[in-house]
């Protein structure tokens, strides 16, 4: 049975995944919403508790010292008690606090703590030394950093400090500031960049402005046990932080006084002191005056003196005088003697220049006469050259004269044996012409023998023959002898033969003779040419003679121009020797002159320097006389004047000793003053809540967990119904199995076993992915956004095993309970029943078809379509439940977002209009001066109003809740700032005497209506009675507006307005305007709406990814559901498809065939979720509980789109798997048999 | 030509690795109008040939030819087409869908034709006149059986293709639907081509096919056509 089991999975696990899945989203989603929070708070209570948070801050206006903390800590349940200090300081990022680039920032100072509110040190270390710091991790600062306390800090936070520049050395978190909202503070623009610890000893202050405790409890963060041990708590510490502010208090008065009473005595010892210091000066002074008078003695002394003196320096002066006397008229003489001298100078001066420069003439003429020298050198050497070039020439013309000679006679040789050449020829020439007249005898000779040969013959011979012979035998014998030679006889033959032997030899003869003429004829033509060629050189050999001739003469003529040159030149040189030499005497002569001359000018000057030296120390001796007497004269004014000094001197220290005592009495005075001033103590006992981070973590871990409670529920009952259509399904398919079984003798339990071990083991791994999966990513999906807004520590997972308990037991509940459901019925049936095929489920009219009108309008496939959707009632139901949660999730989903994403928009843009809201201290009961202008300077206006904090008794126990109550003081004004309309749009009327009108939060949460009667009460548990004639729209806070005359009629006094709403000027820097008015001392609180907006938005968008859970969650949903029903259908009616395959449906009529049920069927879930959608969205909305926030439940009609078109995409990418499905079934497979 | 011809045609079936050659080397030829029957014991390869020619299986080779057009070389739309306007279909289990009425199952397939004979008239031709407006499961078999032929001609089809129409059915309901095929063919000169093992049937058939492993075994024309109110088994 196992076997068959194990292997069903494997061949149905599309089947078994679709169990495994719906049970893993349902599961995930439950474990992942419900355990989001509970880890987040673990993440952050963890830290709180392990840096042990305080339980309660203790705060007084006389501060609190060690013996406060030693009475706190002597109460019960106390684990740890510390003092500590804060301070917010203007730093700045450089020590050159006048430049611009000087960065100044607000940072929020603390003296380190000791076990309660810890610190976790993310870098570097902690402060070990006066002047380090730890800085705030988000502040930007860095280990390293210097910074230094701005000179616009006051004089007193100065004071409090005992340094002027921090080194920071580690970067921390703290417990204390877990928002990363750092507050904000009337310094700078009013915005914090961080805080900062340090040692307390850093800290100049001798008390402490906080005191924190910790009780000994590890309880859970905002647990009801937590809210419940403080509770108990509450009145009994709140009655010890008066007593111990007044302790406090008594102890402070007691010191000032004691102080006040040793400052007396001080004083008095100061005036006794001061008094013997005057008699002490006094009696110094006296001293002093007799020394003066025993000075003025002397000094009169002195003055005889001088004046004798004075006589003798007269003496000295006139003896000066006559030194001076003589000494000019020793200058005088010296003057001439150097006037003289220097004449003499100038004289030897000139003639030593003209010595000079006749030195340099002569230096120059020698060199002008060296070089005629080597001049006249160089040209005799030329002149030589030229004489033997004139001697060569001559040589050359005579051996041309000889060699014309020879080439003449040469020629005449020649023309001689031409003319005998010549006579040769014409002999030649005659004899030639003799051996041919010979010759051409002969040739007669040889044609008559020929014709008289022929003549023999001729009758031998035919006509023809005979004429051509003939004709021939003159012209051409040869042939006709050849041709006769036959016909004659030996003789004739050797007679012609003879005959022709001599022409041949006289032609032969005659050619020879002709060659040898040529030959004679030729050898005259060569002479003739040698002789020609020998005239021409011999003409040019004449030519070059002639040149030659010429070329000589001219030199000829140049040597003898250069030989006269020569001659001049050697005189010139001759004469410029004398010269020179001349020359050279006359210089001689100059220096010696010259030596001369100087040597006397030395010996006078000599005399003139010795003169001058007399002259000045004559003169330096008087100078001396003089300055003595003048030394003389200075020593006795200076002693004048130091008697003077010491009597002003005592004057002086008279005075300053009567100032002084004047001054202590007056200090005494104003401490007396002082001690009196000091206000009656209140101590204030503040507890977590007053910590921004701790309130705002409550409200924003809780959202997550209200919103998502609601959902699992859904997951629940379609996981349950997906179980069971599947499984009823599977037992139906499997139906003859059982029926096999059965009778093989199986028990029922045992074939049960089977299809409840497959849902179960679906369904139990399904439960364990989905309850990992779930507590792994929703924790740590949404704690992503948190961390933005919190410390960004490492989220904390909770496993809670009662919560996977009770998923697993849903699980099994939905798979094996619905699978035992759907067994046991068939089950019931005999095995031989089983064993048959079950009837086909008959087809049924639908109700739509008693509607003529309607179904015979309808296309026939529609109207199948029709019919199958009714035919299969469970699908109906399932699907219109599967896809209807679908929408309904994220219709809600969207919704959300719209609500939470809307509030803060409509509360500012649309109620509350104002820019900010304040509460100041009245000062006379009126708006302070200094603040009223600066609500001139910087807002457009104002509205005033009492602002008190009233409790409002409400339900059946008379339950207390704190309200804001304002009664403005005008209240048409206030309608500028705060819009009171009702939900409707209409605008309230004021409220008259005895009314008020209230927001809606009251109405919404504590059943306040109009024309109730409300019952307030304050903590001098003084009441109001009011009726409410208005309810006003409001998301953001609690508010009730009254009148002020209720006020004074019930209580009879005049009402001090001490709250303000503002609109700041149009283009006002809004953060500087309220930083300047925060400035004010009367000014209690302030608040910038856009501040809190911001605020409100941060902590709304992290419901941002809550909404994408939901819509994810509602895809996997459709996507389960879908698939699985289109699944189950398809292989119900697997048959029907192919049928109609077969029947020639083309793919797409197919898939549309069968899908659009599928349609219908999601359309239908859509309506049906959209109504869901409506009532779930308002369910979650009016669970999600954020203290102070009323949502403006609402849902945006593209909501509505987005959810409709989402679904549809869904169902769209299902029909497109079911498709391909469709397309692979086999028809001829499925239709062979019954299956 | 004839009006059917299967031409050298295989089948092989892949399951895996395994091979299973379900035709090996078919040949035959059925002329128009004539009533064919193809004999054969089971898995011999008589309903592949069926399935084949009704365009609702693909040949592994060879070539199979429809008044003229070669269907082997059909793509998928092309086959649903001709599966809807050319062929009508008789199974042994009748195939009714469900959820329609007599009527309404023949219109289903009677609305998807080109000329769709009247389904009211079809379903008293076939003498079902009375029962026309009953869900399948309100019929007996036979009656569903003629339900199922009266959709088949309803679609007017060039061919009509009956696999074991008496399968499902008892002897004298059998042979009532056989003699509307018969008649069917007579009439309308449609060419119906049915398959059985039960060679008895083959008496009344213009045509017989034996197939025996996969192949034609015989393929003779009937001379001696039997009526079927004759023919015994």
């Amino acid at each position: 049975m196992k076997t068959t089991a194990f292997r069903e999975i494997k061949g149905t696990f599309g089947r078994f995944a679709a169990i495994l899945s719906i049970i893993m989203l349902g599961v995930g989603f439950f474990s992942g919403t419900n355990l989001t929070t509970p880890a987040m708070l673990e993440t952050i209570g963890g830290f709180l508790n392990e840096h042990q948070f305080y339980d309660y801050r203790l705060v007084s206006t006389v501060g609190w010292d060690d013996e406060d903390i030693m009475a706190i800590a002597s109460e019960d349940e106390v684990r740890y008690v510390e003092g500590a200090n804060s301070a917010d300081v203007l730093f700045t990022d450089s020590k050159d606090f006048d430049s611009d680039d000087t960065y100044e920032f607000v940072i929020k100072l603390h003296s380190m703590p000791g076990m309660i509110n810890g610190l976790e040190v993310l870098n570097g270390r902690l402060p070990k030394n006066p002047g380090e710091c730890v800085a705030d991790k988000s502040s930007g600062l860095k280990v390293g950093d210097k910074i230094y306390v701005s000179p616009d800090n006051e004089d007193g936070t100065k004071d409090m400090l005992k340094f002027t520049e921090l080194r920071v050395v580690g970067l921390v978190y703290s417990s204390l500031y877990i928002h990363w909202e750092r507050g904000s503070t009337s310094l700078g623009n009013g915005s914090v960049r961080g805080f900062a610890y340090v040692m307390s000893e850093d800290f100049d202050r001798d008390f402490y402005s906080d005191i924190y405790v910790r009780f000994d409890q590890d309880l859970d963060l905002y647990s009801d046990e937590y809210k419940d041990f403080m509770e108990e708590r509450k009145d009994l510490w709140k009655l010890l932080a008066d007593e111990q502010a007044e302790v406090r208090y008594e102890r402070l008065l007691a010191d000032g006084r004691k102080k006040i009473d040793d400052g007396k005595k001080e004083l008095e010892q100061a005036r006794e002191d001061g008094q013997k210091k005057l008699d002490d000066a006094k009696k110094q002074l006296d001293d002093a005056k007799e020394q003066l008078d025993d000075a003025k003695e002397q000094l009169d002394d002195a003055k005889k003196e001088i004046n004798d003196n004075s006589g003798k320096l007269k003496d000295a002066k006139k003896e000066l005088d006559d030194g001076e006397k003589q000494l000019d008229n020793a200058k005088k003489e010296l003057d001439n003697a150097k006037s003289r001298i220097t004449a003499g100078e100038a004289t030897l001066d000139a003639s030593k220049t003209q010595l000079d420069n006749a030195q340099t003439q002569l230096d120059v003429g020698k060199e002008q006469l060296d070089a005629a020298g080597t001049r006249l050198d160089s040209s005799k050497q030329q002149l030589d050259d030229a004489a033997k070039q004139l001697a060569d020439g001559e040589q050359k013309l005579n051996e041309g004269e000889q060699k014309i000679a020879d080439a003449e006679k040469q020629i005449a040789d020649g023309e001689k044996q031409i003319k005998d050449g010549e006579a040769e020829i014409e002999k030649n020439e005659k004899l030639i012409a003799d051996s041919e007249k010979k010759l051409d005898d002969a040739e007669q000779q040889y044609v008559a023998k020929v014709y008289e040969s022929l003549n023999r013959v001729l009758w031998m011979l035919n006509d023809e023959q005979k004429k051509k012979l003939l004709d021939r035998a003159s012209t051409k014998p040869e042939e006709v002898v050849s041709t006769i030679m036959d016909y004659l006889t030996a003789e004739q033959q050797l007679q012609l033969r003879q005959g022709k032997q001599q022409i041949d030899d006289g032609k032969k003869e005659i050619e020879e003779s002709k060659k040898k003429l040529a030959d004679g004829k030729k050898e005259v033509e060569e002479n003739k040419k040698l002789i020609a060629e020998k005239k021409e050189e011999l003409n040019a050999a004449k030519a070059e003679y002639q040149k030659g001739l010429d070329q000589y003469n001219e030199g000829l003529a140049q040597y003898q121009k250069a030989i006269e040159e020569y001659s001049a030149g050697l005189s010139k040189y001759s004469d410029g020797v004398t010269q020179y030499n001349n020359g050279k005497q006359e210089y001689d002569a100059g220096v010696k002159q010259y030596n001369e001359g100087k040597a006397l000018y030395e010996e006078k000057k000599q005399q003139f320097d010795e003169g001058k030296q007399q002259y000045e120390d004559g003169k330096k001796a008087l100078e001396d006389g003089k300055k003595q007497y003048r030394e003389g004269k200075q020593q006795y004014e200076e002693g004048l004047k130091k008697y003077e000094d010491g009597l002003k001197e005592y004057e002086d220290g008279k005075k300053e000793l009567e100032e002084k005592l004047a001054d202590a009495e007056k200090e005494i005075a104003d401490a007396e003053k002082k001690l009196a001033d000091i206000d009656e103590p209140e101590g204030y006992l503040l507890d977590r809540s007053t910590n921004v981070g701790y309130a705002c973590f409550e409200n924003d871990s809780a959202i997550v967990q209200q919103v998502a409670s609601v959902f699992p529920v859904f997951f629940v009952l379609v996981a349950a119904l997906v179980c069971m259509t599947t499984m009823s399904r599977m037992v139906e398919e499997q139906r003859t199995q059982i029926g096999m079984f059965k009778a093989l003798g199986y028990s029922e339990k045992s074939i049960m076993g089977k299809f409840m071990f497959y849902s179960g083991a679906a369904a139990t791994i399904g439960c364990i992915i989905g309850y990992i999966a779930g507590t792994l990513t929703f924790p740590a999906i949404i704690w992503m956004t948190y961390k933005l807004m919190y410390l960004p520590l490492d989220i904390d997972y909770v496993f809670n095993p009662w919560l996977a308990l009770l998923s697993l037991a849903a699980s099994l509940i939905c798979s094996v309970g619905m699978t035992w459901i759907s067994c046991r019925h068939e089950l019931e049936e005999t095995a031989a029943q089983l064993m048959r095929p079950k009837a086909p489920k008959a087809g049924k009219r639908v109700l739509l078809e008693r509607i003529p009108f309607i179904w015979k309008h309808m296309k026939f496939l529609h109207k199948v379509s029709v019919r199958n959707i009714f035919r299969y009632k469970r699908r109906l139901f399932m699907m219109i439940v599967g896809i209807s949660g679908c929408t309904a999730l994220l219709l809600t989903g969207f919704g959300i977002n719209d609500s939470v994403k809307g509030f803060g928009d409509v509360q500012f843009d649309e109620i509350l209009i104002a820019d900010a809201d304040m509460r100041y201290k009245p000062e006379n009961g009126k708006l302070p001066s200094d603040l009223k202008e600066k609500f001139e300077k910087h807002t457009e206006g104002y509205a005033l109003a009492r602002a008190m904090s009233w409790n409002l008794i409400y339900g059946e126990d008379d339950r207390e809740k704190e309200m804001d109550v304002y009664a403005p003081e005008n209240y048409e004004t206030m309608t500028d700032f705060f819009l009171f309309n009702t939900k409707e749009g209409k605008a309230l009327p004021a409220p008259k005497k005895g009314e008020a009108i209230v927001s809606y939060s009251l109405q919404e949460r504590y059943g306040v209506n109009v024309g109730d009667r409300i019952v307030l009460r304050d903590d001098k548990l003084r009441e109001m009675r009011l009726t409410v004639t208005g309810v006003f729209n409001n998301y953001l806070y609690n508010y009730i507006f009254i009148s002020p005359e209720t006020l004074e009629s019930k209580f009879g006094e005049k009402v001090e307005y001490n709250f303000a709403f503002l609109n700041f000027n149009e283009g006002e820097n809004e953060e500087e305007a309220s930083a300047d008015i925060t400035s004010c001392p009367s000014v209690q609180y302030f608040n910038l709406f856009s501040v809190v907006r911001t605020r409100m938005r941060d902590t709304m968008s992290s419901l941002n990814y809550v909404v994408l859970l939901i819509i994810i969650c509602a895809a996997g949903l459709a996507f389960v559901v879908i698939y699985n029903l289109t699944n189950i259908n398809i292989t119900e009616r697997l048959r029907e498809i192919a049928t109609i395959k077969v029947l020639g449906f083309f793919r797409r009529e197919t898939s549309a065939y069968v899908l659009r049920e599928n349609i219908a069927l999601t359309a239908m879930g859509i309506v049906v979720g959209l109504g869901l959608g409506i009532l779930l969205h308002s369910f979650v909305m009016a669970h999600i509980r954020v203290d102070m926030v009323t949502f403006k439940a609402r849902i945006l009609p593209m909501s509505y789109v987005y959810s409709i078109v989402l679904t549809f995409v869904f169902n769209f990418i299902v029909n497109i798997f079911m498709e391909i499905k469709l397309d692979r079934i086999n028809m001829a497979e499925s239709l062979k048999s019954v299956d | 030509m004839s009006f059917v011809e299967f031409k050298n045609v295989k089948k092989i079936y892949r399951t895996g690795e395994i091979e299973i050659q379900a035709l090996s080397n078919v040949n035959f030829a059925i002329e128009k109008g004539e009533f064919c029957v193809i004999v054969g014991a089971s898995g011999a390869g008589k309903t592949t040939i069926l399935n084949i020619l009704g365009g609702m299986d693909t040949l592994t080779s060879g070539s199979v030819l429809l008044d003229g057009r070669e269907i082997s070389h059909f793509n998928k739309k092309q086959l649903t087409a001709f599966r809807r306007y050319d062929v009508g279909f008789v199974f042994q289990f009748y195939n009714l869908v469900q959820n329609l009425t007599a009527l309404e199952n023949v219109e289903l397939a009677a609305q998807i034709c080109r000329e769709p004979l009247d389904a009211e008239t079809v379903l008293r031709q076939v003498g079902l006149g009375d029962r026309m407006m009953n869900f399948p499961a309100q019929l007996s078999g036979g009656e569903q059986q003629r339900v199922a032929i009266a959709r088949a001609l309803a679609k007017n089809p060039k061919l009509l293709l009956c696999d074991e129409p008496t399968g499902a059915l008892d002897y004298n309901t059998g042979k009532a639907v056989l003699k509307l095929l018969q008649d069917t063919c007579r009439s309308s000169g449609m060419t119906v081509v049915v398959i059985t093992h039960n060679s008895a049937l083959a008496a009344m058939a213009d045509r017989i096919i034996t197939v025996k492993s996969g192949t034609v075994e015989n393929m003779r024309i009937n001379n001696n056509i039997v009526n079927v109110e004759d023919i015994e088994w």
